[in-house]
């Protein structure tokens, strides 16, 4: 590793200790990036977690962290990734479970206590159900929230937003009206495969239409670029652009001749004292 | 009161001063010593807490969910306003992680600047909180002080990056400009004159002061097995005793290169969480002293110009540095697909980052693994049975900061 | 427009009828000021000058630090910047305080708490909004949780600029509100 990141003890014989301690428990072990990830049996999570705090050798004695990581075009979309720490052997590990909206995920909450709360955000951000968690509530969205943001189907700004209502005289929730829409790019090369179509290439894809058009069939000649037979009995109208005048200012560009800013007709400002100060706020009154 | 018991009553002549209902109140989400927006909804029994069930996502602002849809020199910033005491320290991790994943190198003198001035983040931190701590139990002279150490540390970081609190200063790959000369050698005389004196003198009026030790002492001890299973980390799970500090276990950057020591508490209450703070403030200028002593000349960033923008001078000549510059701002640098979990130890203690690369220019996933987190999860069982008084005490030796702990 | 008593000959509100303030004081103003108090022994002003100055001279502001504005918030109070300076001293009762500094990122689940506190303080009450995220939503403009900008909740009469705005700023800001507390001066907000 090159990268100057956290230098923790070596992976080596890690995963082998861990395929013993686990069994047919552990479905897959990846070392990758410097890091060791173990994909364990959803039902029996916590008895993989108990093995992988006590088990000498192992002796992963804290839990860092609980992420949820969506992939929406899997059949068991959600990862519920748990990052391990073991102070005493100094090595990190990541053991991830995979599940769907509905099968729910045993806690672990009984191992250690901070899970509570980690999984209560795994719940409100993704909507995973966990059994055994005494108290799922939803943490970090606001009171009465619909939906769980962080799947990558939750547009990011929502569907509502607040505001407060001058009659009802609380804040409410409405739809929401953006003033200019999220600008996002996609950096993709159309080289490399774009599946987008660029502005004025649509064209090139549409069926063209045939020469010979059979009576009543569908024309791409929308309604308002048809010509009718009245249309061309428009009033005649003098070829000559209007006669020039310039009997009023406005025709000549010469401006009002007060504009209105004269001295006495400027708004008055209260931190700079003027002269006439006292003609200008009886004025002002 | 609905399980009133006449017999009860006749054995007892003076039921009103057993029978009294444990009742709720509500602290905050507005409340000058929440440190934020923290609303604690707190039952007691009389002035005993029974239990606390705290609600956060007051600041929830949705910053994992925005950080997915930015590239990954976009999604940077976002750090800064995670934990804003400490700014410098959330960019850290989010670097390191970025360069993992990339495995890029990054030069010496590189590293010893994210040192320096994460150090001196670190002091500027715990200004704060000790400051706030201190005044939440009823001292106002010391925070002033502290806020003055705090007021010259913000000038530095202005020297250095050009904005007091949100530097956007780390790249993965090294740092953004280089520091003039004069900023190091002012910071050098800064820390042997100026904040000895300065945090000396603040210090000396709490550290053994009677008021300050009755209200701090043997308040929330957390004995070592707690702090484990509690997930707790940096100055809380070393005022618990464990000496675990991730600089100096697992060291990044350059702190495999400086000597500092790691300061342990011995009870595990309040006071031993704000003596270890201060200590921790000593050690990083000891770190920051070291640093300038063998910070060696040389690039500040990695040479890789397919994630180093190219410098501005360098623009005006080459054409190809005007492409990469283009590129590098407009569509950003793809990092390889996989995952790390990094962690770098914060003010506040383990800030992680775990990063999900699909091998695009944006992240698949950042999840930001808040300190505040699990010992603000901790408060029920720390402050059961204490005194509704001792509730600031606590949460001042805790350190929260919403910005992180809500993201 | 206030109620006007009588116009005083001269020093503190000469030719202030329509709110011009104070200009800085010079030596026979204070003389002047002097002389008439020692003669009559009591000073003359309208009411309309009177509710100015005490507006101005004191405005408490509640301390609602929600994100990273709130620090710099705390910088402005303490000894480097000082905002006693200029009367504004932070007060945490919304019943005492006269201007509110909507300093942070205002999320959704906090706007409800916003609001109240808005409601609960007394008139006249004046809002700063501090930062671009209370400004308009800023770097978290497009995010699900946040509302886009304070004045959407409550209505703002100061919008100090920055990610976040410097200490000095916010004092301008302060400085900006006692101006137009000066300007728009009426016994009735």
């Amino acid at each position: 590793m090159r990268a100057p990141a956290p230098r923790y003890a070596t992976n080596d014989g890690i995963i082998d200790v861990a395929t013993a301690a686990l069994g047919d428990m552990l479905l897959d072990a990846q070392d990758k990036v410097g890091e060791v990830s173990l994909t364990v049996d959803r039902d029996r999570l916590v008895i993989a977690m108990e093995a992988l705090r006590d088990t000498p050798g192992l002796k992963y004695e804290m839990l860092a962290e609980i992420a949820g990581v969506d992939y929406p075009e899997r059949p068991e979309r959600f990862d519920v990734v748990y990052h391990l720490l073991s102070m005493t052997r100094n090595h990190r590990i990541r053991v991830r479970v995979t599940t769907d909206e509905e099968r729910p995920v045993p806690s672990v909450t009984g191992i250690w206590y901070n899970a509570g709360w980690l999984e209560r955000e795994v719940y409100d951000m993704y909507g995973v159900l966990f059994t055994g968690n005494a108290d799922l509530r939803r943490i970090l969205t606001d009171y009465g929230f619909r939906g769980h943001p962080l799947r990558k189907d939750f547009p990011l700004t929502g569907y509502v937003e607040m505001r407060y209502s001058e009659e009802a005289k609380r804040v409410v929730y409405e739809p929401v009206k953006l003033a200019q829409d999220f600008r996002t790019f996609d950096f993709m090369s159309p080289w490399e495969g774009a599946e987008y179509v660029l502005p004025g290439d649509e064209k090139a894809a549409q069926p063209k239409p045939a020469a010979g058009q059979a009576p009543g069939a569908q024309s791409p000649v929308t309604a308002d670029q048809v010509t009718r037979a009245h249309d061309s009995e428009k009033k005649a109208e003098p070829n000559a652009p209007e006669v020039k005048t310039t009997e009023h200012t406005g025709q000549t560009g010469a401006g009002k001749p007060h504009p209105g800013n004269l001295s006495h007709e400027k708004p008055v400002d209260p931190d700079v004292p003027s002269p006439d100060a006292k003609a200008s706020s009886a004025e002002n009154k | 009161m609905a399980d009133y018991d006449p017999q009860i009553d006749a054995a007892n002549p003076t039921p009103g001063d057993v029978e009294i209902q444990n009742y709720t109140i509500n602290f905050g989400p507005q409340h000058p010593a929440a440190h934020g927006v923290l609303r604690l909804v707190t039952e007691l029994d009389g002035e005993i807490i029974e239990r606390i069930d705290p609600h956060v996502g007051l600041l929830h602002r949705g910053t994992e969910k925005l950080i997915e849809y930015k590239t990954y020199a976009q999604a940077l910033p976002y750090m800064d306003r995670l934990d804003y005491c400490s700014p410098l320290c959330m960019e850290h991790s989010y670097v390191l992680a970025v360069e993992k994943l990339l495995d890029i190198e990054v030069p010496l003198r590189a590293q010893y600047l994210r040192v320096f001035f994460a150090e001196l983040t670190r002091i500027c931190n715990h200004m704060l909180n000790l400051g706030s701590h201190v005044m939440d139990v009823g001292a106002m002279t010391p925070n002033l002080w502290m806020f003055e150490i705090r007021e010259d540390c913000m000038g530095f970081f202005e020297r250095m990056s050009g904005a007091r609190m949100h530097h956007n200063y780390l790249r993965p790959g090294g740092v953004h400009q280089d520091v003039p000369l004069k900023l190091l050698t002012d910071i050098a005389e800064w820390l042997d004159t100026r904040l000895p004196r300065l945090f000396g003198d603040a210090i000396s009026l709490v550290a053994e002061n009677r008021i300050f030790k009755q209200r701090n002492v043997d308040i929330a001890i957390v004995s070592r097995e707690d702090a484990v299973r509690w997930g707790f980390s940096g100055p809380m799970i070393r005022g618990a005793g464990i000496p675990w500090d991730i600089r100096k276990a697992q060291p990044y950057d350059a702190y495999d290169r400086v000597e500092f020591d790691v300061p342990v508490g011995t009870r595990g209450d309040c006071y031993d969480r704000f003596m270890v703070r201060v200590e921790e403030v000593w050690q990083s200028a000891r770190i920051m002293k070291q640093c300038l002593a063998q910070m060696p000349e040389g690039p500040i960033a990695s040479d890789d110009r397919k994630v180093v923008p190219p410098k501005r001078a360098e623009m005006k000549q080459s054409m190809e540095a005007l492409i990469h510059h283009f590129k590098l701002y407009t569509e950003g640098y793809h990092v390889p697909a996989g995952e790390v979990y990094v962690a770098t130890e914060s003010p506040k203690g383990e800030f992680g980052i775990y990063m999900v690369s699909d091998g695009s220019n944006k992240p698949y996933r950042v999840k930001i693994r808040p300190t505040a987190f699990s010992h603000l999860q901790a408060m029920d069982f720390m402050s059961k049975g204490h005194m509704l008084a001792d509730i600031t005490a606590i949460l001042g030796a805790m350190d929260i900061v919403f910005g992180e702990c809500d993201r | 427009m206030g109620v006007e008593l009588t116009t005083p000959p001269h020093g503190f509100g000469a030719g202030n009828a329509a709110g011009v303030p104070v200009q800085a004081p010079d030596q026979g103003f204070f003389n002047d000021l002097n002389g008439e108090l020692t003669d009559k022994g009591f000073l003359v002003t309208s009411t309309e000058d009177l509710f100015q100055w005490a507006r101005t001279g004191s405005l408490w502001w509640m301390t609602f630090g929600l994100a990273c504005c709130a620090v710099e918030m705390i910088h402005v109070n303490m000894p480097r910047y000082d905002m006693e300076r200029f009367g504004a001293a932070p007060r945490a009762s919304p019943r005492q305080s006269d201007v509110m500094i909507v300093a942070g990122t205002l999320c959704n689940k906090m706007a409800p708490a916003l609001r109240r506190v808005y409601d609960q303080m007394s008139e006249p009450k004046y809002v700063i909004s501090m930062g671009s995220c209370a400004n308009g939503g800023g770097y978290y403009h497009y995010s699900y949780s946040v509302v886009r900008g304070c004045d959407r909740v409550v209505p703002v009469d100061i919008y100090v600029p920055g990610c976040p705005p410097t200490a000095e700023a916010l004092l301008y800001g302060v400085m900006q509100l006692q101006r137009k507390i000066r300007r728009s001066g009426s016994i009735e907000r």
